[in-house]
């Protein structure tokens, strides 16, 4: 299982995360992804690594979900 | 800013001992304190473990944790942060300035008994700076000790915004979580904590986990230091015993009655008086004031310390500032925005300051529920005072 993260310190708001991967992502008013939190599936994965590498930013990761 | 010198002390003065004399120079500090043990790593562990020390700084994190997360060997760097990132906090600055061998054998001892060779010490005032330097040439630790004075800006404060500033790098937070413990001064293992948790671990190595505990809550023994500002007769830092209730401290300081923020612009307000809880900041607001007005006052400077980095923040803060604005005004809608914008900024930054404001803020809209009604209805009537100190004036 994985979730998606976004560093804030690059994410420039393109929006392209959430056009390719809508049911994961949804747009603020201002234009930055707001994560719906939750882990992605596995019929997920390719969309979600997808837009990993359609960032324009680098700002999206896909992380394993470690507890710490 | 100016160092608020009144302290005062309810029960035993562990910290603050001797304080009120002024500076305690090598020679006073050893003649108040004793001198401070040999302890080893093992030592420390076990201390802290059994008094349950916990990080000083506002996160409250278990020092035995932390120490129980660095590597056996190779740590670097024991890193003092003395750049209080809370604008309302003093009791760091007044360690720094009055009680520095104190802070010094916390340090220095810890980075001993881990076999660190550096110790970094980052404030952010003059004379912090200067009492620090002049107590390193008073003692000699054969240490490479380090006095570095980093940005006044509430972000600059935190830790890994601490790390890289001392690096040379911008004092702004990178967008990578990693833990200092692991990847700390240089990526490398460092040991990094606020100075009262060091002048703890000083006190705590001369006492012993018996004599720690002989004060405060058992389950968290000790004294802490309590910054204590607004409308109060008597602001300044006070050392109590863990545990003391809110209204003792209210009362001690001669507060006027009133709404009361705990924990300062990260914090939150009260409709009752809680415990404590760690929070290490009390400010009485009065009667006398406009509370969403001095609200207000406070978002602007909330909004103008965003380290512009990223998105939800930045714009977050500022639309939440127009928010209040329209709401001191009557305006119904900035009510509405308000709400809207406070879900849409926690958890979104590379730092906690958004989280932080948001919880300030959130806990203002339900404290002062009267107050928003009034304001909706007209206004409240009251001049804002500026009870709440905003750092550098208001805008
Ligand atoms: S695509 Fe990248 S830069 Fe654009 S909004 Fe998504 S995370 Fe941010
Ligand atoms: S969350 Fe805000 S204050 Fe923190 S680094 Fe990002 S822009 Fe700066």
């Amino acid at each position: 299982m994985s979730r998606l993260e976004i560093d804030w310190t690059r994410c420039d708001g393109h929006g392209l995360c959430a056009t390719l991967l809508g049911a994961a992502v949804e747009l603020d008013e201002w234009g930055y992804p707001v994560l719906r939190g939750r882990e992605i599936t596995a019929g997920e994965g390719p969309d979600a690594r997808r837009a990993v590498l359609a960032c324009p930013a680098l700002a999206l990761r896909l992380s394993r979900s470690v507890n710490r | 800013m100016k160092t608020l010198l009144a302290t005062s002390v309810i029960g035993d003065a562990r910290l603050l001992a001797g304080v009120e004399r002024g500076r305690l120079d090598r020679q006073n500090h050893l003649w108040t304190h004793g001198a401070p043990p040999d302890l080893t790593r093992a030592n420390y562990q076990q201390l802290c473990e059994a008094v349950g020390l916990k990080g000083r700084g506002g996160a409250a994190f278990p020092v035995a944790r932390k120490l129980a997360d660095l590597p056996d060997r190779g740590v670097e760097a024991v890193v003092v942060n003395g750049s209080e990132s809370e604008p309302l906090s003093r009791k760091d600055r007044l360690l720094l300035s009055l009680a520095p061998h104190l802070v010094l054998d916390g340090a220095t001892g810890l980075a001993r008994a881990l076999g660190a060779p550096h110790v970094l010490i980052a404030v952010h005032d003059a004379e912090s700076a200067q009492s620090m330097r002049e107590a390193i040439l008073e003692r000699d630790d054969r240490l490479a000790i380090e006095v570095t004075e980093t940005p006044d800006r509430f972000v600059a404060g935190e830790a890994r915004a601490v790390l890289s500033a001392l690096e040379g790098g911008p004092a702004v937070p990178p967008g990578r979580k990693v833990l200092p413990t692991r990847q700390g001064y240089h990526r490398r293992p460092t040991f990094l904590s606020n100075v009262e948790t060091f002048a703890q671990l000083a006190v705590l190595a001369r006492l012993g986990a018996r004599g720690f505990s002989a004060t405060g809550l058992s389950t968290a023994p000790g004294t802490q230091l309590l910054t204590v500002d607004g409308a109060v007769q008597r602001p300044g830092v006070i050392e109590t015993p863990t545990g003391i209730p809110l209204d003792t401290v209210l009362q001690f300081a001669g507060a006027e009655p009133g709404p009361v923020l705990l924990g300062g612009y990260h914090g939150r307000w009260l409709s009752q008086p809680v415990p404590l809880d760690g929070a290490s900041i009390v400010v009485a607001l009065g009667s006398a004031t406009c509370p969403l007005g001095e609200v207000y006052q406070v978002a602007q400077w909330l909004s103008a310390q965003s380290a512009g980095q990223c998105g939800p923040c930045v714009f977050g803060l500022a639309s939440l500032v127009d928010d209040f604005a329209r709401l001191l005004h009557g305006d119904v809608n900035g009510w509405y925005d308000a709400q809207r914008h406070l879900g849409l900024i926690p958890g979104r930054g590379a730092c906690a300051h958004p989280d932080g404001a948001a919880r300030f803020l959130t806990s203002a809209l339900q404290v002062f529920d009267d107050d928003v009604r009034r304001h909706l209805g007209g206004g409240c009537g009251r001049p804002v005072l500026g009870v709440l100190p905003v750092p550098g004036g208001v805008a």
